[in-house]
């Protein structure tokens, strides 16, 4: 699972804990768009590689997080490159070469190709998400939103009051499926259930809006419990990503 | 201040903290005037107070709110979380503390900003009895401070009273109801607050009527219907909730379980009734284990109704809801209306309304509805009296008492010892896993 979560003090004082939310989230989003373009799943693997062993040796994430939060999407890498694998368009091309016969499956070179950059993309996607998740707190990527890229208040401690309902919501969940069982009822996702959870979920927001309204949410500027500035370790992080995937890119582009 | 459910104390509490007509919508007559100063509010549900992942975080926020510079606020959230009882604790995630710390985290939240009227709406209904005895400790010696007006909106007054210097009552239609000291206010309209369905503390009122009598006896049934044995549960990777538990309850007994928050009474009410798969041991009800078995032969088997009726409704009607899950028929549409009837929620009145827009009193009596109209062998009860006014537990004691209830096991899992000493004809208490007897 990729979620956010509050960060121990000690992964909240490593070089990532400490780089504003902002720049971990560009880097981020750069890599990704350097992963849709590069042509090589070599490109796409050492991304990813480089993502974990930073979230490892610069965020002091523990591996067992890592292997954890990333377990599935191998799983998930692995079963759509094989489905892209057997499936691919260039499998039914005459003129393919032939790397695998099953029977009357028959898998290509440029099917194989093709299934292994999917999946070294996938993969990517997921490695870099995870380290960015688990060197980052709510707090800090609002905090960040609000002090350094001047998102509206409403909006980045709506979102953050949301994604804290959520344990919430999922308590509700169950016991509308617990209220289903009840009933003599399967307690799969009946549309209706659904339809209860969105009241409840609307009514708990409501009321912790007038909460947060309760305690002067809203009624003028903000000062900071939390001041954010901007250092040299951003300016290192965002230095050294683009660096990383300049490399990466030239060795994948120009080497090659 | 007091009132029955839906007198409107809620709405009174949010105009006094200066919210109505500005971030609560609707339309405000007449006047009311507060002096100058900062005004806080505590609700009842710590949920939905609590923003921010960390304690210290949490209490700053109203105080960012306000604009604090931040050297007062590194001086003031310390001083907030200590008049709480919370000091220790300024890093700790929110979510890991208990219901009682995180309602004082809400306390201190409210406190921070140094408001001169604090406005507590119902603090301490979700907290056991030790914790709401460490909260009101708190309120106590703010008091004692004198530095900030309180108001205190509650339901059940025993530990209250003592704190109030004023009272006021609200009647059922929104008016005030009385007014004054205490003392004095419980001997001239004590008599009207209670016909009104107001609670009075335990010691100015008389005990509930006891609902009709069930098969009375501390003694264990011989040939029990339902029959718990060497029952063990844990959370997945937590330790032992429940352990080597031994309950029998005979047809027509009426037991109570009370103990702790987070003694695991919600998780042994799920057991029961087969929602939770045993770790170890056995459930049976009428001889055949509820878990397991296919839902609608599980649901005539055993029933449960949840604390807070909202998390039980399944329709956007009282008539779909009640109807979910039965078979249609003649036969279904006169146990449901005759079953409404009972429950003064008739279907000619009621079964087009939302259940989400009724009183907390008829949400209760709906909530009812599922389980008897399957007439299970066991009803298990989680805390049926929360938020209920003095009338809303009178009319669920004559409800669960009618002789049509004889032939099932009722377990009743209450904190509220006045329901359980009029409703209950044995009592047991869940400590450190197992289920001990007391004293009714």
């Amino acid at each position: 699972m990729i979620g956010l979560a509050a960060l121990d003090d000690t992964r909240a004082s490593t070089p990532l804990g400490r780089a504003s939310a902002l720049v971990k989230l560009a880097v981020a989003v750069v890599w990704l768009l350097g992963i849709v373009v590069a042509p090589d799943p070599r490109a796409s693997l050492t991304l990813a590689l480089i993502a974990l062993v930073a979230a490892r040796w610069l965020g002091a994430v523990p591996l067992s997080d890592l292997v954890r939060g990333l377990a599935p999407l191998v799983v998930a890498a692995g079963g759509i490159a094989a489905f892209t694998a057997v499936f691919a368009a260039a499998n039914a091309d005459p003129e393919a070469v032939p790397l695998l016969t099953l029977g009357p499956i028959v898998v290509s070179v440029a099917g194989a190709q093709a299934a292994l950059l999917v999946g070294a993309r996938l993969l990517a996607i997921g490695a870099i998400s995870i380290a960015f998740a688990t060197t980052t707190s709510p707090t800090a990527l609002v905090d960040a939103l609000v002090q350094q890229a001047h998102v509206p208040d409403r909006f980045a401690y709506g979102a953050l009051a949301a994604y804290g309902a959520l344990p919430r919501l999922s308590a509700d969940l169950r016991s509308l499926r617990e209220a289903r069982q009840l009933r003599g009822l399967r307690a799969d996702l009946h549309p209706r259930l659904l339809v209860a959870l969105l009241v409840l979920a609307v009514r708990h927001a409501e009321r912790l809006g007038v909460a947060m309204d309760a305690r002067g949410f809203g009624r003028g500027p903000r000062s900071h419990f939390r001041p954010l500035t901007w250092g040299p370790l951003d300016l290192l992080v965002a230095l050294g990503g683009l660096a990383i995937l300049a490399a990466i890119l030239w060795l994948a582009f120009v080497a090659a | 201040m007091l009132g029955p459910s839906g007198s409107g104390k809620s709405t009174l509490a949010l105009g006094l903290a200066g919210l109505l007509g500005r971030d609560v919508p609707g339309t405000v007559t007449g006047t009311m005037e507060i002096g100058s100063g900062d005004r806080g509010l505590v609700f009842q549900d710590a949920d939905r107070q609590v923003v921010m992942e960390r304690v210290e975080d949490d209490v700053a926020f109203g105080l960012e709110s306000r604009a604090w510079p931040l050297q007062a606020m590194r001086t003031r959230v310390p001083e907030a979380l200590a008049d709480v009882g919370l000091a220790d604790r300024p890093r700790a995630v929110a979510a890991t503390l208990s219901g009682g710390q995180r309602q004082r985290l809400a306390l201190a939240g409210a406190l921070a900003p140094d408001p001169a009227l604090l406005v507590l709406d119902e603090p301490t209904a979700n907290l056991d009895p030790d914790a709401r005895t460490a909260f009101l400790e708190r309120l106590a010696a703010l008091k004692a401070r004198g530095s900030t007006t309180m108001v205190i909106v509650e339901h059940r007054v025993d530990d209250v009273w003592p704190l109030a210097d004023r009272l006021l009552a609200l009647g059922r239609d929104g008016r005030p109801l009385a007014e004054g000291p205490p003392a004095t206010v419980a001997e001239r309209d004590g008599a009207r607050m209670i016909e009104e369905g107001i609670w009075l503390p335990r010691w100015l009122e008389p005990p509930l009527p006891a609902a009709a009598a069930g098969r009375a006896g501390r003694e264990v049934p011989a040939a029990p219907l339902v029959d718990v044995h060497d029952l063990g549960y844990a959370y997945p990777g937590g330790p032992p909730v429940l352990r080597d538990l031994e309950l029998a309850v005979g047809t027509g007994e009426r037991v109570a379980i009370v103990g702790a928050n987070g003694s695991g009474k919600s998780t042994l009410a799920r057991l029961l009734v087969g929602l939770v798969r045993p770790d170890r041991g056995q459930v049976n009800v009428a001889g055949q284990a509820p878990y397991g078995r296919p839902p609608a032969e599980r649901a005539s088997l055993a029933g449960l109704v949840f604390q807070d009726p909202e998390l039980g409704f399944l329709a956007p009607t009282v008539d779909d809801d009640v109807r979910l899950g039965l078979p249609q028929g003649p036969a279904t549409a006169a146990r449901v209306s005759e079953l409404m009837e009972a429950l003064r929620l008739p279907l000619s009145s009621y079964g087009r309304r939302s259940p989400y827009r009724l009183s907390g009193g008829e949400q209760r009596r709906l909530s009812l509805a599922p389980a008897l109209l399957r007439e299970p062998d066991l009803l298990v009860l989680d805390e049926p009296t929360f938020a209920q006014d003095r009338h809303g537990v009178v009319t669920l004691l004559g409800l669960l008492g009618a002789p049509a209830n004889e032939h099932m096991a009722m377990v009743v899992v209450s904190h509220d010892e006045r329901f359980v000493a009029a409703f209950a004809t044995r009592v047991m208490e869940l400590r450190d896993g197992r289920l001990h007897d007391r004293a009714p």
